[in-house]
């Protein structure tokens, strides 16, 4: 999240909501997986199971301590070396000696967020080691020098066009438009890389303190490869990422896939739990588990926004956000994007910092419907405008916009006085007067108010107040209520 | 140690709790509970030979769905046979030769693939993942097909549960282009519960994998397209000693015989 002069939120919305074809392929996935995900809940058998899922991740979270250090215990059994991380700082120096140790030149990484999440790649680039995404999308955002977009699919907001002419640039192919095609020559590309390095760095889906395995998901393959073929294996780990048994993981694991890609299954789930054995011709020779907490413990110990740790990173409220549909992923200026994105990155990274994210949200309440875990988005949402709005000793927050808050606070006194409303509304219609068009309306105000005009007209304020308007016409000669009884027959 | 201490002490005093007292798991059964699984795995044991079928006929139309292809098997000359077929006709993809490799297990032992490619100038190299064998990895990445026997098929997803084991290592069924199950019809269960509940029996496994179709990505303005970055092609012998006999396989099976030496 360490990026050097990103766009602002606005300046990104408006980037991503003039590309049609960032438009074009958005609409595409919402109407496939938002629609196939709520299809797909309304209709499974099992409806408690969502329910059921949400409240294990809780009681996970309750006695957090107790599961990590069996899922610690349990992987160190298997010959496996588990490192508590309490920051980024310490995952990345952690990785780095062990990438040091092993002599690594080349480093492939599965699909990882959390590793976005602590910056890691110009950590190892400075230690001179190659970096390679091997998933096709995050591959595509590396050669473009780009940001992924979207959490399972990083490369939505580029077309087929743009993807072919990058790979005839880089890859030294010729130009095709063709997906299979161009999968095809990211096939053969990757391969060399993930059969030559020395070291495999991916996240972990969820972990299993009972069994003290990782497993990872994955339909491409390379995460696989990332885990079988290098001789040193380091998977970072978010430390809410983990489920105490087997039978809570199926249930997770049943989830995850569906609220993901619509799949029962994705293609590889693989289940890892230390280094291979002595006499197995693959897999690492080195099984390195980094338990990250970079922020989550004090997310940990807030009751308000402690339930966002549920999220089990599948990606569906993305694809029914009415607000991520047209703006795209890149405004949210994080790994993660999206609702989810708006909660959990202010809260890892500083609510001021991305004060934006939770006032761009609508609060609709679809990301709340269609989360795989049921977790309460906009309920969070909110409760973040509140610490922008009046500020938070335990967030560090101040308050985001203390002119906003002096115009409130005249507002409430304007609102709770009768006469100084009135009065109010009397100037304000003496005011806007220079500002009414021919068409009767408001098409730019002035100072801080000229954004409420920047993309619609406002009608201006009325002569005279309803409630004149009312006495105007009733005043005089209205029925009294026998007369209407009497008229009535009753 | 040291970072786990201040770690795991962290985490009490963010739920509020004394962060110098651990909390012995002991004292929380239930977060550990298991599950009882003993009527799952009844169930699986007692499965009638018509409900084997059944699951057999779902296993079939789920695979098509995720273009797995399923070839029926009674015999391991069937078996064999298919494996042949496929070798002869497929191209590889990364080499110019025919390499092809399987898992040292006593099924794809009783195939005897090693003395089925002698038509002269056809040049088959047959691999067997041997564990001493230290050219393993080398072997694998020039094979083009992998074959492996997975130890448990989940009928509902058309999954393969693939254990890594001695002899049985885990890149036969990724790094080749195509992948060939030899999956036993008695390995088969109904659901991911039920695997779940085999898994709990083998909790000492370090390493297994879920295979649920070939490698595919759709990154690509969501077009999908297979073989990523593992095998693009994944073909399942499903052997069935007494099969539904009126189930037409969906491949046909060109039956080679099996040369006497």
């Amino acid at each position: 999240m360490n990026n050097t002069n990103p766009p602002t939120y606005r300046s990104a919305a408006a980037a991503g909501i003039a590309s049609p074809r960032l438009q074009k392929s958005l609409h595409g996935l919402q109407d496939r997986f938002g629609k196939g995900a709520m299809e797909i809940w309304a209709t499974m058998d099992d409806r408690e199971m969502r329910h059921r899922v949400k409240d294990s991740r809780m009681n996970t979270f309750a006695h957090l301590d107790i599961i990590l250090a069996e899922l610690a215990k349990n992987v160190r059994a298997r010959g496996g070396q588990v490192h508590f991380a309490a920051t980024a700082q310490e995952a990345i120096d952690y990785t780095l000696a062990v990438a040091k140790k092993n002599k690594v030149k080349r480093v492939v990484k599965g699909k990882s967020m959390t590793s976005a999440e602590i910056n890691i790649d110009p950590a190892l680039e400075g230690a001179s080691i190659e970096v390679v995404e091997t998933d096709l999308g995050e591959y595509i955002i590396q050669l473009a020098g780009d940001k992924p977009s979207h959490i399972i699919a990083p490369c939505i907001h580029l077309d087929r066009n743009q993807i072919g002419e990058l790979f005839a640039e880089k890859l030294g192919i010729d130009y095709s438009n063709d997906p299979p095609t161009l999968t095809m020559a990211a096939r053969s590309a990757l391969r060399e890389k993930m059969l030559g390095a020395e070291m495999g760095l991916t996240g972990c889906n969820l972990a299993c303190a009972e069994t003290g395995q990782i497993s990872l998901v994955s339909n491409e393959g390379n995460i696989r490869m990332a885990t079988t073929m290098p001789p040193v294996l380091v998977a970072l780990m978010g430390m809410e990422r983990v489920v105490a048994t087997l039978d809570e993981h199926r249930e997770a694991l049943h989830l995850l896939t569906r609220g993901a890609a619509l799949q029962k299954l994705s293609t590889y789930v693989s289940f890892l739990g230390g280094p291979a054995n002595a006499d197995d011709p693959d897999g690492p020779k080195e099984f390195h588990l980094v338990i990250i907490d970079n922020g989550r413990s004090k997310i940990l110990a807030d009751p308000e926004f402690r339930e966002v740790l549920a999220c089990i990173r599948c990606g569906a409220c993305l694809n029914i956000c009415p607000v991520y549909g047209k703006i795209g992923g890149h405004a949210y200026n994080s790994p993660y994007c999206g609702p989810i994105g708006a909660v959990v990155t202010p809260l890892l990274d500083g609510i001021n910092k991305h004060a934006d994210l939770c006032k761009g949200e609508t609060l609709c309440g679809a990301c709340k419907d269609i989360c795989t875990v049921e977790i309460d988005l906009p309920r969070m949402l909110a409760a973040l405008r509140h610490k922008l709005a009046y500020g938070s000793d335990r967030w560090n927050t101040r308050q985001h916009n203390p002119i906003e808050a002096y115009v409130y606070s005249l507002w409430k006194l304007l609102v709770s006085n009768s006469f100084l409303y009135r009065l109010s509304l009397r100037l304000g219609w003496l005011l806007q007067r220079p500002f009414v068009k021919k068409n009767k309306m408001i098409s730019k105000m002035a100072g801080l108010a000229d954004g409420w005009t920047a993309d619609r007209d406002l009608p201006p304020l009325a002569g005279r107040t309803f409630t004149d308007l009312w006495k105007r016409k009733y005043a005089v000669g209205r029925p009294s209520a026998s007369k209407a009884q009497k008229k009535g027959g009753s | 140690m040291d970072s786990q201490n201040a770690f795991l002490r962290n985490i009490r005093q963010s739920l509020g709790l004394s962060p110098d007292e651990e909390r012995p798991k002991r004292l929380f059964p239930a977060l550990f509970a298991k599950t009882d699984t003993t009527l799952i795995l009844q169930g699986i044991k007692n499965r009638t030979a018509e409900q084997q079928d059944e699951l057999v006929e779902l296993l079939k139309t789920n695979a098509r769905a995720l273009s797995i292809t399923t070839h029926i098997v009674r015999t391991y000359e069937e078996a064999a046979a298919v494996i042949i077929h496929l070798v002869r006709t497929k191209s590889p993809e990364f080499t110019p030769t025919k390499h092809i490799i399987h898992h040292d297990h006593p099924d794809l032992a009783a195939l005897q693939l090693w003395k089925r490619f002698d038509r002269e100038g056809e040049g088959v190299t047959v691999h067997t993942t041997f564990s001493p064998d230290r050219q393993l990895r080398e072997k694998t990445i020039a094979s083009f097909i992998g074959i492996t026997a997975p130890d448990i098929g989940v009928a509902d997803s058309a999954t393969l549960v693939q254990f890594t084991a001695t002899g049985c290592p885990r890149s036969t069924s990724l790094v080749p282009s195509i992948h060939i199950a030899f999956l036993k019809k008695e390995n088969l269960v109904a659901d991911l519960r039920e695997a779940y509940a085999l898994l709990r029996e083998r909790a000492r496994l370090d390493s297994y994998v879920f295979i649920t179709g070939p490698s595919k990505t759709a990154d690509i303005e969501a077009q999908m397209v297979h073989g990523a970055h593992g095998p693009r092609e994944v073909h399942l012998l499903l052997f069935c000693l007494s099969v539904v006999a009126e189930t037409p396989n969906e491949a046909p099976i060109p039956l080679v015989p099996l040369k006497e030496e």
